[in-house]
């Protein structure tokens, strides 16, 4: 049985090498032996390239470019000037002395939804993390609950909880049920800034709960027993060796985190479609609606505000690559 | 200053028993080493004294009080692991003061003990260091050194030097020994390792398969083991064993019959064994006298010359290995026929069961 097997896996790769030896041989002649990198290299050069450089470069001429007009060649030379709409306030903490109020009402929601969503997020994925990590029954299944909403399509997650919360939702007629009166969620302001930012602390913090698991388990236990002969109580084991061990794990959850959560888009579009008012509306979507969904369509606009964007995520990319490295050099 | 009582002794783990019963008193200030073959379970009854493992049944106890239901750190003990459980988050000097900050020592206390412990495991110069940047010597003083400062009544040393090199490992016996000679705390030390437990030991504890199989000094052991497993276990080389049945009893002894037929006498009492029953003879390598007019013959296979000693691994003609230990050189080389004689009073008798027969004279050694 197992003979055979291995007979037939040398087969095939010796009839893979003596298909490719012509090909290979032919290439190296054709270019070079040391240039032969290059040509395998060359179809995601091309892909990333296309899809990923180019829209970047073509990215700053529509944001020094102004008008409607769709082809770079029909739009005239603005300079700084998308900038300088944007950044115009005559108060910069009252978006309704701003000139494009949607931009900053969008910029301060979606500064309080980081806030928020991240540090609630990481407190539950620390404390889910924290239990998950000892001796509980079902573990494996408890494990796997936390974890699913992160398989959902965000589209799906966006609906269910839609379907909860809407005005003849299921948790309104709960409420009624029980003799309360019905809550508009997802219309009220106040409530649909809640419910954004509990919706994708759902959907996301079974992620995050895995790496801090992960984390947790990295920290040998002998240490932990250590500690016990060295008489530490329960909190100053978590104060002083659970946590300063679970550190630079913590420090790439949290950029991340941040990372996405100023990313966040999808779940909150289909939910509550950024109202009411603009009352949920963030970045991303002010970026879409600006250069897209409304006329006329401000390419150069949402262009100038996703290069800002870009920068504030730049910044926390150099953060989390530093982060990272840290970590590997442990 | 304790003593250690262990009684009745018993660790279950879900489905199978890990520790049977194991009765056993270790002295104030006596230096205990557990010893026995992976798996034996001297680890188990090591993590069970220190409150790491729950005791499932029996009783402990530390200078006559019972333990079983207090902490770990409240038994007074300190442990030194296998793989030093160093914190690697904080310098040499707060592993050392961890322990103490717990029980909320005084500042200048706590500095008083630290530097008193890293003077005396010469650590000192690298107080500042994290345990990475240490070389695996200096991470074992470390530990022996986070263990010292707690003033502990009991000294717990679990494998201690097993992940360093052959040569730090002797430097590093010396210095536990002589950690205990100055402290003169009980210390209880886990091992594979017989020359180890030979020589360090106050009192070897062997152990298999959770039970005890023997309690002795390290010379008791080696001279008066109780049964076959022991007499393997302690000594290096390993001691040689032959089939044989007892053919008759006699004053001063026993005579036996190997397979081959040859006669063999045997100092030893003749008071638990019958002519005709089965015996195995044991005799260490250092007791065959190799290369006289009478004893077995065999082919000398390998010969090991350390210059000072020599070492051959021999083959009988029923294809048995024995080796033998000569001090000294051998002219002997490898390939040759000699013969090998087993002197009565070195041989060791274990009856069917592996127990031993009472030697009756003990040579030189005694």
């Amino acid at each position: 049985m197992f003979k055979p097997l291995t007979q037939a896996v040398q087969l095939g790769y010796r009839t893979a090498f003596n298909l490719f030896e012509w090909p290979m041989a032919g290439a190296q002649r054709l270019v070079g032996i040391s240039r032969v990198a290059w040509l395998f290299l060359l179809p995601n050069l091309l892909i990333f390239g296309l899809f990923t450089f180019l829209p970047i470069i073509l990215n700053f001429f529509y944001a020094t470019t102004g008008s409607d007009a769709i082809l770079l060649s029909q739009r005239p030379y603005v300079g700084a000037e998308n900038f300088s709409s944007l950044l115009s306030c005559t108060d910069y903490l009252d978006p309704n002395s701003c000139r494009r109020d949607v931009f900053w009402r969008a910029v301060y929601n979606t500064g309080w939804f980081v806030v928020l969503q991240v540090g609630f997020m990481i407190a539950f994925s620390l404390v889910t993390a924290l239990i998950l990590n000892r001796d509980i029954p079902l573990k494996g299944f408890f494990r796997g609950v936390f974890f699913y909403p992160v398989l959902l399509s965000p589209v799906v997650v966006a609906l269910i909880w839609k379907w909860i919360l809407q005005r003849y939702g299921i948790f309104n007629a709960g409420l009624e049920d029980l003799g309360l009166a019905p809550v508009d969620w997802l219309i009220d302001a106040h409530w649909a800034f809640f419910w954004i930012i509990f919706v994708s602390i759902w959907a996301h913090m079974g992620f995050y709960t895995l790496i801090l698991l992960a984390g947790l388990q990295a920290i040998p236990s002998d240490v932990y027993e250590a500690a016990e002969m060295d008489g530490a109580s329960r909190f100053r084991v978590f104060s002083k060796i659970t946590m300063p061990l679970l550190m630079p794990t913590m420090v790439v959850v949290v950029v991340l985190s941040l990372i996405r959560a100023v990313q966040a888009f999808d779940e909150i579009f289909v939910l509550t479609g950024g109202g009411p008012g603009s009352a949920t509306t963030l970045i991303l979507q002010y970026i879409y609606e600006t250069g897209f969904a409304s006329r006329p369509q401000l390419f150069g606009l949402a262009a100038a505000a996703s290069i800002l964007m870009a920068v504030v995520l730049l910044v926390l990319t150099l953060l989390q690559l530093r982060a990272t490295r840290s970590q590997a050099e442990g | 200053m304790a003593v250690v009582e262990l009684q009745k002794l018993v660790k279950d783990y879900a489905g199978f028993r890990a520790i049977h019963g194991v009765d056993l008193r270790i002295d104030d200030g006596e230096f205990c080493v557990f010893v026995g073959p992976s798996g034996c379970g001297k680890s188990t009854l090591l993590r069970m004294i220190a409150g790491l493992e729950e005791i499932s049944d029996g009783e402990l106890r530390i200078d006559g009080r019972r333990v079983n239901e207090e902490r770990a750190a409240e038994r007074g003990l300190a442990m030194v692991f296998q793989s030093y459980a160093l914190y690697p988050h904080m310098t040499v000097r707060e592993n050392l003061a961890f322990g103490l900050e717990n029980i909320k020592t005084p500042k200048d206390e706590i500095r008083r003990r630290v530097d008193e412990a890293a003077r005396m495991l010469q650590i000192g110069d690298y107080m500042e260091r994290r345990p990475k940047q240490l070389s695996g010597g200096q991470r074992q003083r470390v530990a022996i050194g986070r263990a010292v400062v707690r003033e502990p009544k009991v000294f717990l040393f679990d494998e201690p030097l097993s992940n360093l090199d052959a040569e730090l490992r002797v430097v590093m016996r010396g210095e536990i020994s002589q950690l205990h000679r100055r402290l003169g705390n009980t210390m209880i030390y886990v091992t594979h390792d017989q020359v180890e437990a030979m020589t360090m030991a106050d009192k070897i504890v062997v152990l298999k398969l959770g039970t005890i199989q023997q309690v002795g000094s390290p010379l008791d052991l080696y001279n008066r083991p109780a049964n076959q497993f022991v007499a393997g276990f302690i000594g290096s080389p390993r001691m040689n064993f032959f089939e044989a049945t007892v053919a008759e009893q006699a004053r001063g002894g026993i005579v036996a019959t190997d397979e081959g037929g040859r006669r063999v006498e045997a100092a030893v009492s003749p008071e638990r064994v019958e002519p005709g029953a089965p015996v195995t003879l044991g005799v260490r390598p250092e007791h065959l006298e190799i290369g006289s007019e009478r004893g077995h013959p065999v082919t000398v296979e390998t010969i090991e010359q350390l210059g000072g000693e020599s070492y051959l691994y021999c083959r009988d003609s029923n294809g048995r290995p024995i080796t033998v230990h000569k001090s000294g050189q051998t002219r002997i080389r490898a390939g040759e026929e000699a013969k090998v004689f087993l002197p009565a009073e070195a041989i060791h008798v274990f009856r069917e069961d592996g127990s031993a027969l009472e030697r009756l004279r003990i040579g030189e050694e005694a």
